[in-house]
């Protein structure tokens, strides 16, 4: 069990032993070899990148397993260097720990990684001079604060296309510092010196820097667990769920994204687990008013939740001067993306008009510009001239029962069924007929998880799902294959 | 197309057609960021900058590979 605690918060013989732990290192030339590790993998496939979480996180895990080992302390953990109170007077910076600021040349002569007891290496592995740092002095002089922490907290999904500098809205990307307030570069700037190249790790405020990373990163976790690493797959080699991260070498754990999603099971601990719980995302009610909104801080996403009674056509819009950009997700998952528009709207506004079928949606709206802020108007109305849909309930399929016969009438339109689970067993979800289904299954309990999809499984173009499920409430929605498709079907559940 | 050249810090840049940068002759690889009009490079994974000339500047200064700090 690692346990991190804030640098500043280390008592006189943690800061000892964590210090020699390094040294120890360096002295062996394992700490080297960390450097290298870095220096040498491909910038673009460890930054600027989904694998930029994970690879870090593996990469510290590591360190922290040689420290233990050249400590005999199975518990030290790396501190993390808590930004909003670790600044250039922090103690985190004193001798006994990290030394402090750089001279007028920029090298470090205070502490145990001063010149002549410290020396960086080069890409190459070759001595490369002393410990460089100039804090504040590279265009950055501030580091983040506590509410532009938890401004970055808030975002989700995990990342998106296009998984780079640009992907927006993206946890990883506001966390990495390409857009919003800007984290974690804003750390390695701000320090400066070493801190600026790919040899980075020459300096160890490096681990302590991406340690407050994995933390954030950790606590995000928690607060979101239905947010998972994205992409599962179809992103770059390297990127996706199960692939192995570049310069990443076999070890205790594996070398995949997936490998290392879970820190508690990792063994890692923080001192300060304080959660923040998940913030409520603001309901608009279809067919009321628009409802004000304003992005207050560049390369902020507002979300907001609405509900579809029953499937027909609605509009999703907004109004004002700023120039909008909209993405529908759902129903019910907030992670499976709809549409998205720029300018279908008034002036520079967004909207979105489609058939939707019943359940939650999300909307997440930011600015088209990134670098920009503005206020907007939102709201969600029935593109339809009928009367108001009344809500109608979840058709029930019984096990081993009748089928039930349905039609996709629309495009876009889905169908939802539920059934309940009593045997732990193998259970076949199947459709038949002459239209072009797809399948998934969601639960049990809820309709949010999806445990599995499928879309020629069955006879001819029929979908079919043969799965163990455990005892539960599932649901499986239906929709044509083809998004304009339509259809009629039935639909069964069997044992076996 | 422009050719440049120029002596900063004991290293010279080349910028050759406004596109190729050298620096002591070495072919130094970069990415343009159209979008955002912002040019950056393997060495320096943390920053971005406005031009081909400020990126070259700012690998000699901050790349141990280029810099030449003295103990």
């Amino acid at each position: 069990m690692a346990i991190r605690k804030d640098a500043n918060t280390l008592t006189i013989a943690e800061r000892t032993e964590f210090v020699t732990a390094i040294q120890a290192l360096k002295a062996e030339g394992i700490y080297d070899q960390f450097v290298l590790r870095h220096a040498n993998a491909i910038m673009s496939a460890i930054h600027r990148c989904p694998a930029f979480l994970p690879w870090h996180r593996r990469f510290i895990f590591d360190l922290e397993r040689e420290l233990q080992r050249v400590s005999g302390n199975s518990n030290l953990g790396i501190p993390y260097w808590n930004w909003p109170s670790g600044g250039a007077n922090a103690s985190m910076w004193d001798d006994n720990l990290l030394g402090g600021n750089g001279d007028a040349g920029g090298v470090v002569q205070t502490g145990p990684f001063r010149t002549g007891q410290w020396t960086v290496i080069n890409s190459s592995g070759l001595p490369a001079g002393p410990l460089m740092r100039a804090f504040g002095q590279n265009g950055l002089p501030t580091l983040p604060t506590q509410t532009e922490i938890d401004q970055v907290m808030a975002v989700t999904p995990y990342d998106m296309p296009s998984w780079n500098i640009n992907s927006n809205p993206s946890f990883r990307n506001q966390v990495e510092g390409w857009i919003g307030p800007n984290l974690h570069n804003r750390g390695h700037v701000w320090v400066g010196g070493s801190m600026l190249p790919m040899t980075s790790p020459n300096d160890p405020v490096f681990f302590m820097h991406h340690c407050m990373v994995d933390k954030i990163w950790h606590e995000w976790q928690i607060r979101f667990p239905n947010q998972g690493y994205l992409p599962a797959n179809g992103g770059p080699f390297g990127q996706n769920l199960t692939d192995p991260m570049n310069n990443t070498p076999l070890g205790p754990i594996g070398s995949r994204p997936i490998d290392v999603l879970d820190s508690i099971a990792l063994g890692i601990e923080y001192d300060d687990s304080v959660l923040q719980p998940q913030p409520s995302i603001p309901l608009i009610v279809v067919g009321a008013g628009p409802a004000q909104a304003d992005i207050g801080t560049a390369g902020e996403t507002d979300v907001f939740r609405f509900e579809i009674p029953s499937f027909g056509p609605y509009t999703m819009y907004t109004n004002g001067s700023s120039d909008t950009f909209m993405t529908l997700f759902g129903p019910n998952d907030p992670n499976i993306e709809v549409a998205s528009d720029d300018d279908a709207g008034e002036n520079f506004n967004s909207q979105i008009t489609r058939n939707l079928s019943a359940g939650t949606y999300y909307l997440r709206i930011r600015l088209y510009s990134s670098s920009t802020t503005g206020n907007y108007a939102v709201a969600v109305r029935s593109a339809d001239t009928s009367p108001s849909p009344t809500p109608i309930p979840i058709p029930e399929l019984v096990v081993d029962g009748a089928s039930i016969s349905a039609t996709i009438s629309a495009a876009n339109e889905s169908d939802v069924y539920r059934f309940t689970i009593t045997t732990d067993a193998i259970y076949t979800i199947q459709t038949s007929g002459t239209t072009d289904t797809f399948m998934s299954l969601h639960g049990p309990n809820s309709q949010v998880p999806e445990i599995a999809s499928n879309d020629d499984e069955g006879v001819s173009f029929n979908a079919l799902i043969r799965r163990q499920l455990l005892p539960g409430e599932y649901f499986v929605r239906v929709r044509h294959y083809s998004p304009i498709g339509t259809g009629s079907y039935t639909i069964r559940v069997t044992r076996g | 197309m422009a050719n440049y050249k120029e002596t900063f810090e004991d290293c010279e840049i080349e910028i050759k057609d406004d596109i190729h940068l050298f620096i002591n002759g070495k072919l130094i690889d970069y990415q343009h960021d159209r979008a955002k009009n912002k040019f950056s490079s393997k060495y320096l994974p943390y920053t971005q900058y406005d031009s081909l000339l400020e990126l070259a500047r700012a690998i000699i200064q901050h790349t141990v590979e280029f810099s030449h700090v003295k103990e």
